[in-house]
């Protein structure tokens, strides 16, 4: 770890502090410009519009718009995101119900899209047969909007074979109280292997629909970067002084294939955020995509605003972090 | 997402002659065909259309087939090939002009940026790298529920966050044009730097813009469809793929035609979308 190292690390998280600061900047102004009125909806739908007015004076919503917007980030800061008109809870209290429950979604769904990736990747490199077949159902695949992906799911899966259950997190909502909030992690502790089984199956078919396209896009440039990989002369060296197949093919050409894959799962899994509130809705999978679904519906601004800036938190501080080992894999690659 | 393949500079007449020899080009010219073909249907939608799209014209829930129904009625009634027909119209036109919108903008900046480098490219370059680290289509989700839902905000929200990816690009190009011989002699000759840019920079960049465009209808169209389908595109009860499928949802076991064949005819947008794509980046490659 040598110091210029450091002062790259640092620029780095700079940048990512920067980006999230728009972000607030962003969905500050966005608030402002929908129009909604927390004050409205405390003093309710009766008030007249003084009693409105009174109530904006004293929650402030008629101060200065910088004053607003330091008062908005300190509330951020400690965690405040405002009451959410739908639920009237705390709207962080909200998304830390339903965040466990997406988490476990886009993690799942990651797993399937790395191993579809791999599978579609591997399969074209080697010329298995068939590999067109694959090609041409990973295009479709890929056109097709995951919503429709989720209905096929459930034609298929659910009112024709009956393997999979279509809609919720577990059969029986009230059988886990967990410490966790992450239901496979709950069953396991509770030594209940037929309710991990049972919230697998309900992940299976949300999760396929969330990581169709990913699968498609990080599987491209899979294949790409192997190929280009396989070909190059450092290979040929490695196989010619006698490396074995496994080292070459471990050492050499997974790793160097690596960087552009890592950046393009980053992007996806990006991807997979923005597509939960579609999959969420579409399954009644109660987390955060489902959470501001709702919201939507009602032009539950406050709660939008406070969903959009958990995920795109998580999301930016995703890419960090697939920065960071971007560099760790190829210290070629720069960082910031 | 392939390398690029390094083709003999060469006119349109390769191309053709390529054409003749049974090359992989004629695939590429019917995807691109196709896409005009999808054009000149979704402008003529209304016409084609068999019934009204917004009054219930039959009994609600009929089959494929039934009482003249080419595609059956949805719950209330209305004809869904009719809907499906206008909403096709919607989608397709509405994700051109949010491609046009953004490539516009990401032109004016990326060509500003390329052209006059120093701060200027610093800070437009910084402004596009931040709306680029952010996740797209949250955002415009986020930017759709704060304007209300209706079509033109949907554009709105997309087009907002969809030119830095063209600005990024078309910027990266103009910078290598600049700095070709022939950029530099017209420098030399004394030539403003407004007719550099439309006469040497542009006109350079267009094959490149052009390819990036196409590439992403596809994208759009998907994108364009999730806003839809949370509600936030046209008002009921304008016809709108994704927002038809999302209202019909609790009718998927029983009539299963209603909320699926909104996003199939989605699908077949955004395939063929995806397929002149492709076929439109071959072709400027074969010709070079």
């Amino acid at each position: 770890m040598n110091q210029l190292l450091w002062k790259k690390i640092g620029l780095r998280l700079a940048t990512l502090v920067g980006i999230l600061f728009t972000l607030t900047i962003l969905l500050f102004v966005l608030e402002e410009i929908s129009g909604f009125d927390p004050a409205a909806v405390k003093v309710g739908a009766n008030a007249s519009p003084e009693a409105i007015q009174a109530e904006r004076e004293r929650m402030g919503l008629n101060d200065p718009i910088l004053v607003r917007y330091v008062r908005y980030i300190g509330g951020v800061v400690q965690g405040d995101l405002g009451t959410s008109y739908r639920t009237v809870h705390a709207i962080t209290d909200d998304i830390a119900m339903y965040l466990p429950a997406s988490i476990e979604i886009v993690g799942f769904a990651f797993v399937l899209a790395v191993l579809g990736a791999s599978f579609f990747a591997i399969s074209s490199q080697l010329r298995w047969p068939g590999t067109s077949l694959v090609r041409g159902a990973m295009f479709v695949a890929y056109t097709t909007p995951g919503f429709l992906l989720a209905l096929f799911g459930i034609l298929l899966f659910y009112r024709t074979w009956k393997v999979f259950p279509a809609s919720g997190r577990i059969s029986d909502p009230d059988a886990l109280n967990g410490p966790t909030g992450f239901f496979t992690i709950d069953a396991l502790l509770a030594g209940r292997p037929d309710l991990f089984a049972d919230v697998v199956s309900h992940l299976v078919l949300p999760g396929i629909a969330l990581a169709a396209i990913p699968a498609v896009a990080i599987g491209r440039v899979l294949r790409s970067s192997l190929s280009q990989t396989i070909t190059s002369d450092y290979i040929r060296t490695a196989q010619m002084k006698g490396l074995s197949e496994w080292r070459v093919l471990t050492r050499h050409v997974v790793r160097n294939s690596l960087p552009a894959t890592l950046s393009m799962l980053g992007l996806q899994v990006g991807f997979m955020f923005s597509g939960l509130i579609v999959v969420e809705k579409v399954f009644s999978y109660p987390g955060i995509g489902l959470y501001m679904a709702n919201a939507l519906g009602v032009a539950d601004f406050p709660a939008i605003s406070g969903g959009t800036l958990v995920l795109g938190t998580i999301y930016v501080v995703s890419n960090t972090v697939v920065d960071f080992l971007q560099s760790a894999a190829d210290p070629r690659v720069e960082l910031a | 997402m392939t390398a690029v393949a390094v083709a003999p500079r060469s006119g349109w007449a390769s191309s053709v002659l390529r054409l003749r020899a049974g090359d992989s080009l004629v695939s590429s010219w019917a995807a691109v065909g196709l896409f005009f073909l999808l054009t000149v249907f979704a402008l003529a939608a209304r016409a084609i259309a068999p019934f009204d799209a917004v009054q219930p014209t039959g009994g609600p829930r009929l089959g494929i087939m039934v009482q003249g129904h080419i595609l059956g009625t949805d719950q209330v009634g209305r004809d869904l090939l009719s809907r499906i027909l206008l909403g096709l119209q919607t989608s397709w036109l509405t994700a051109l002009l949010i491609v046009a919108i953004g490539l516009f903008i990401g032109m004016v900046i990326g060509t500003t940026a390329g052209t006059f480098g120093g701060w200027v490219d610093t800070l437009l370059m910084r402004v596009t790298d931040m709306f680029l680290s952010l996740p797209s289509t949250l955002v415009a989700v986020a930017v759709a529920a704060s304007l209300g839902p209706s079509l033109v905000n949907t554009v709105i929200a997309i087009s907002i966050v969809w030119w830095p990816y063209y600005a990024r690009i078309i910027r990266g190009e103009i910078r290598s044009w600049a700095a070709r011989p022939h950029v530099e002699a017209a420098r030399m000759a004394g030539v403003s730097w407004p007719r550099i840019m439309v006469k040497h920079l542009i006109p350079g960049v267009i094959p490149t813009a052009i390819v990036t465009a196409s590439l992403d209808v596809g994208a759009v169209v998907l994108t364009l469809a999730s806003l839809s389908f949370l509600g936030l595109g046209q008002p009921a009860p304008a016809p709108e793929l994704g927002a038809d499928t999302a209202k019909s949802l609790v009718e998927l076991l029983s009539s299963w035609w209603i909320p699926v064949l909104p996003g199939v005819a989605v699908m077949i947008l955004s395939l063929t979308a995806n397929l002149a794509g492709d076929g439109i980046r071959k072709i400027f490659q074969a010709k070079g």
